[in-house]
């Protein structure tokens, strides 16, 4: 009881920053982790902390910790972006898909309807150009670069707390959307919805990026659902 | 314009340029110091993330001290691949408790934070000046609604990082307003893109931008050592 308050809390935020970037693929299979106390001091909490998160992250199965000489904490080998993202939505119901969707959407919605008014075309250039870069097929690399932009976009709606909503939800709604974004073909086509959501806000049509951002999440979530009906099947 | 209009707009940008001027001093004062200091680490040896985070923890910790400006977070962020065991890095410390910022994936896997784009690194980058970017929602650092004021550091022409310091914009509005206030008649500070920082006119909101009929024939002066402009509306 005289632990300081919030430090219950800082282990399972430390765990939920760990496991957040092994989930999301940041964090790629087999990587080393920190020992406990560099861990501690990197997030800033006590080692008994430290500690914690690490054995709550070996009972999720996420981190596996061998002794010896060329022991320590790893990331499962098996961690696989696509396959935690296949369990999660398995394990959802679908009143719960629907609504963390409606949460994401509404924020999003709200986000983009005010960086359509507060952008300049010039800072909507610069996500564009980050966009056209990327050519390669890498499920992962294009998760993250659709991540940025939309967190990018959201931001420039200018609005603090918006903006921390949408990467709360980011990164909770993410998994889904790489599996909605499978193939090379719905990869092509998200980023022609991307294109077209960037359109609208560096034309200040704030009507347009609204409506573009629940045409893509509406179409998701059908397709999210399509995709947990196969699973129940299989 | 008017010689009432101008007396108000110059004394404007003097309060204006007079409040950054503190924060712009603060980091110039450690400009040269960070650089040497970094080049004598070099000398002895690689230079790592944590050499570089006990080299500029003093430099932090008095910027964050500024008197006369309230500084949210300070430090100094390496020029992209400048470091032995890091893409990148940010030496930087915020915030009430004055906690060091970690990243979980640079924390960890030393992962790449690409931040070549964002304004406070690449325009000091690319002009060698200090330069104020934002208002911007910081969602790398603070979280907040924040400007970065950034200088360049540089060991001969090499461009090694920028020392950094963020003010929270409801910490410029507290500070500036009052300030502006004073002087009788409407005035907006806008950055280089047309954002509002703070207005005193309050159907004016900060972050957006003035563009459209309604302003183009409003009166504008641009400020002296700021890359900011006063618009009397």
């Amino acid at each position: 009881m005289f632990q300081p308050i919030g430090d219950a809390g800082r282990a399972a935020l430390v765990e939920r920053r760990i496991a957040e970037a092994i989930t999301g693929g940041v964090l790629a299979p087999g990587t080393k982790l920190p020992a406990e106390s560099e861990l501690a001091k990197l997030f800033g909490v006590a080692p008994v902390t430290a500690r914690e998160s690490l054995q709550s992250l070996r009972d999720r199965r996420l981190v596996v910790t061998r002794r010896g000489r060329n022991g320590g904490s790893f990331v499962v080998e098996t961690a696989n972006a696509a396959e935690f993202g296949t369990r999660a939505l398995r394990d959802m119901s679908r009143v719960a898909l629907r609504d963390l969707a409606a949460h994401y959407l509404a924020v999003t919605g709200a986000c983009v309807a005010l960086a359509a008014q507060r952008a300049d075309p010039s800072e909507i250039m610069h996500i564009r150009g980050r966009l056209d870069r990327f050519t390669g097929n890498d499920p992962l690399v294009w998760r993250r670069l659709a991540d940025d932009a939309h967190l990018e976009i959201s931001a420039l709606s200018q609005s603090a707390r918006l903006t921390r909503e949408q990467m709360r939800l980011q990164a909770e709604f993410s998994p889904f959307l790489a599996l909605v974004d499978a193939s090379e073909t719905d990869r092509d086509r998200s980023r022609s919805q991307l294109l077209a959501l960037l359109d609208a806000v560096s034309e200040a049509d704030s009507a347009a990026a609204t409506s573009l951002v629940r045409e893509s999440i509406t179409e998701a979530v059908d397709r999210l659902i399509d995709r947990q009906a196969e699973l129940a099947g299989s | 314009m008017t010689a009432e209009v101008t007396t108000v707009a110059s004394r404007a940008v003097s309060a204006v340029d007079g409040y950054f001027a503190d924060a712009l001093d603060a980091l110039e004062a450690w400009q040269l110091d960070i650089a040497r200091d970094i080049a004598a680490a070099r000398r002895s040896g690689p230079l790592t993330t944590s050499r570089l985070d006990e080299l500029v923890a003093p430099y932090a910790r008095q910027t964050l001290d500024t008197p006369g400006i309230s500084v949210y977070g300070a430090g100094f962020i390496a020029a992209l691949d400048s470091l032995a065991d890091a893409a990148s890095h940010l030496a930087w410390w915020q915030g009430p408790q004055r906690a060091r910022l970690t990243l979980a994936n640079q924390a960890i896997n030393k992962g790449n934070i690409d931040y070549s784009e964002l304004e406070w690194y690449r325009v000091p980058m690319l002009t060698g000046e200090a330069h104020i970017a934002g208002p911007y929602v910081d969602y790398l650092c603070s979280d907040e609604y924040t400007i970065t004021v950034a200088a360049p550091v540089s060991i001969d022409d090499e461009f090694v990082g920028v020392t950094g310091l963020d003010v929270l914009i409801d910490t410029v509005e507290r500070d500036l307003t009052p300030r502006l206030v004073k002087l009788g008649s409407a005035i907006t500070i806008v950055n280089s893109a047309g954002r509002v920082v703070v207005s005193t006119n309050r159907r004016v909101a900060t972050g957006e931008s003035l563009r459209g009929d309604g302003y183009r024939d409003a009166e504008r002066v641009p400020c002296v050592r700021t890359p900011l402009e006063i618009v009397l509306i």
